[in-house]
């Protein structure tokens, strides 16, 4: 590695020792952090609860730096498949009466075709292009999604009532049930994908078509099979994601957006393209968000503002992310 | 292009002026805010395209400085008894050292990673300006004084719209222009035949930021109310680009077309199907960058209606 490489990973490191430092020294000024044994045990369950989730944003994330690590584009849309996810789960509950883990077997297929067809109508065209074409074409498919679910369902807020017991660590410090179940269920997904990507013939093609897709061409891979296979992975995983989401939060069709955002800053942070930069992407940013919900007065949109400056500062200090391969 | 041509050029261009400046009597108060609005638009589709149309740097962001502007003449006529006008410019102003301080880490970055700061940038700038109730209000929004404002903001729109267009037609045609489209090409190139490329980038950047900022004013002395999610609002960046991208990037006359074009078929659409306005808007958005990525004019150039120089 070179020295100046060197120099940018210290700096994001120092960076993001900051910006986690950040919420305790502004709740220590806001008289909103008391070292006395509650407190502790709040930011413990906090923390444990920000690690649970971050497993759920990282496994749709994951879809994310897929597609673009090996196309290049960036999924405007990625938030609104995850929406959708969140849906097709919330049908199946109340309507087929199917248990919401159960419903991922039935879901899962519809997202992959899905993802298909978005690849054979749409992004076959756009492979190569200025990021611009991408970029609205994505953007111009999540509105479509956002209103025709809007026209469908309303934009009323849904839940789905599942597992709402809690599990106790110990006396103090209780998590969700329906986080755990969540999060691992989001862990063997996600560990599914990644020993498919790392051992099979065909993850093997998707990889190298990451690294070069006109060398993976000549080595004879077809590069238009894995683009479908990338698309169709993308979009089962955020629809699985979504499936978690939605036994833990409200959603309704505008949710989309925040978890477009929030993937975009996961896979900046972790480096794009690069799998288990975003799992460690996922986690850090959900514990970030936690972190700042609990200490730092008018919360909620501080949490937004936390993503974006992080995404931004790690664009800025080393583009390439935490694991990501530097890019000229 | 001669001298000859720039001078019929600007014969067209005065002429609009001319013709649309003395238009507002004969329009009803309706088709009045539709013509404003259409001019609004040009003036933010040509603005984002001298960033990343001419340099080639897709800014998917563009509505901060909107916003900023927006927000400069509000808070300043609200809170502070300003006349309106002079804030315009405080706005763009403002905008201006904005666009600098953020253009400066920002514009360093290439490609996808470029969009998605400046999508950061303009979420994160809507979140600043919700959460910071002292200067702006926070999520109620402002409301303006209220007063009868059509025929001067009609006639200041008119005004930013014919210094906007006269202000690309130059840039298009300079070699300041020529520099751009230098760096949009290739820019280690450009670099290497001795243009400074982080200067000529941020100048364009900076000059790309400081219509919106006006417009936004403007537009917030015409509405008399705004908030957060109403000027920060994505879908305004993602008109600026799709107009642009409509007529024809990187032209002078294609984000004139593209801004006019779009913006009567949204409001024909949002007029005759309210709701389902916002699918058929979508779907119009993926046809055009499915099916036209180069535009209405690259689409002529294709067929020889016109010229390839013709159009800049």
């Amino acid at each position: 590695m070179e020295r100046s490489e060197v120099r940018r990973l210290y700096l994001l490191a120092a960076f993001l020792v900051c910006a986690y430092a950040l919420p305790f020294v502004v709740g220590a000024w806001a008289g909103t952090v008391r070292f006395d044994e509650r407190w502790l045990a709040n930011l413990a369950t906090v923390v444990i609860a920000g690690v649970m989730q971050g497993g759920v944003y990282a496994m749709f994330a994951v879809g994310l730096t897929l597609i673009f690590g090996v196309m290049r584009i960036i999924n405007a849309a990625h938030g609104e498949m995850v929406m959708l996810g969140a849906y097709l789960t919330w049908v199946c509950f109340f309507y087929l009466g199917v248990d919401p883990l159960l419903s991922i077997v039935l879901t899962l297929p519809v997202a992959f075709l899905f993802g298909l067809a978005m690849q054979k109508l749409l992004l076959d065209a756009v492979v190569g292009q200025p990021e611009l074409t991408g970029l609205l074409i994505t953007f111009g498919l999540g509105l479509v999604m956002i209103y025709t679910v809007e026209l469908v369902f309303t934009t009323d807020f849904r839940t789905i009532p599942y597992a709402p017991g809690t599990v106790q660590l110990t006396s103090t410090i209780a998590v969700g049930q329906n986080r755990v179940i969540s999060f691992v269920m989001a862990l063997v997904i996600t560990a599914a994908v990644y020993v498919f990507l790392q051992q099979s013939r065909l993850g093997k093609a998707v990889r190298a078509t990451a690294v070069n897709a006109e060398v993976a061409m000549v080595c004879g891979i077809n590069v238009r099979r894995v683009y479908l296979l990338t698309t169709g992975l993308a979009v089962a995983l955020a629809a699985a994601g979504g499936a978690l989401v939605s036994i833990q939060f409200g959603f309704n069709p505008e949710t989309g957006v925040v978890y477009t955002l929030q993937a975009f800053a996961i896979i900046i942070l972790g480096g794009r393209g690069n799998y288990v930069g975003a799992l460690i992407g996922g986690l850090m940013l959900a514990v970030l968000e936690n972190l700042v919900s609990l200490m730092v007065p008018n919360g909620t949109a501080m949490v937004e503002l936390a993503s974006y400056g992080l995404m931004i500062f790690v664009l800025l200090i080393r583009p390439a992310g935490l694991m990501g391969l530097r890019e000229d | 292009m001669g001298r000859h041509e720039h001078a019929r050029n600007l014969a067209l261009l005065g002429a609009l002026g001319l013709a649309l400046g003395f238009l507002p009597p004969m329009l009803s108060v309706y088709l009045r805010s539709f013509a404003l609005f259409t001019m609004m638009y040009v003036v933010l589709a040509l603005s984002w395209n001298i960033i990343s149309g001419f340099t080639g740097y897709t800014s998917f962001g563009h509505v901060a400085f909107y916003g900023i502007g927006a927000y400069a003449c509000a808070i300043l006529v609200t809170d502070y008894g300003w006349p309106w006008l002079p804030t315009l410019a405080v706005g763009a102003l403002v905008a201006a050292v904005a666009a600098v301080a953020l253009g400066y880490p920002v514009l360093r970055l290439k490609g996808p990673y470029f969009a998605i700061a400046m999508l950061g940038a303009a979420e994160g700038t809507r979140v600043v300006a919700t959460v910071w109730d002292g200067l702006t209000h926070g999520g109620l929004g402002i409301s303006l004084p209220s007063a009868e404002t059509s025929l001067p903001t009609y006639y200041a729109m008119l005004a930013l719209m014919v210094v906007t267009i006269a202000v690309t037609y130059a840039i298009g045609h300079s070699r300041f222009g020529v520099r751009l489209n230098a760096i949009r090409e290739d820019e280690v190139a450009a670099e290497a035949l001795g243009i400074d490329t982080t200067l000529y980038k941020l100048a364009a950047f900076t000059l790309s930021g400081v219509f919106p900022a006006v417009a936004g004013g403007i537009q917030a002395y015409k509405v008399l109310y705004i908030d957060p999610p109403s000027v920060f609002f994505v879908q305004i960046t993602i008109a600026m680009a799709l107009m642009s991208m409509l007529g024809g990037k990187g032209t002078v006359i294609g984000p004139i077309v593209g801004a006019v074009i779009l913006y009567t078929v949204q409001e024909l659409t949002w007029v005759n199907f309210p709701t389902a306005h916002l699918i058929a808007y979508g779907l119009f958005i993926v046809l055009v960058a499915r099916f036209m990525p180069r535009g209405l004019v690259g689409f002529a150039i294709d067929r020889g209606w016109a010229r390839k120089g013709m159009v800049h």
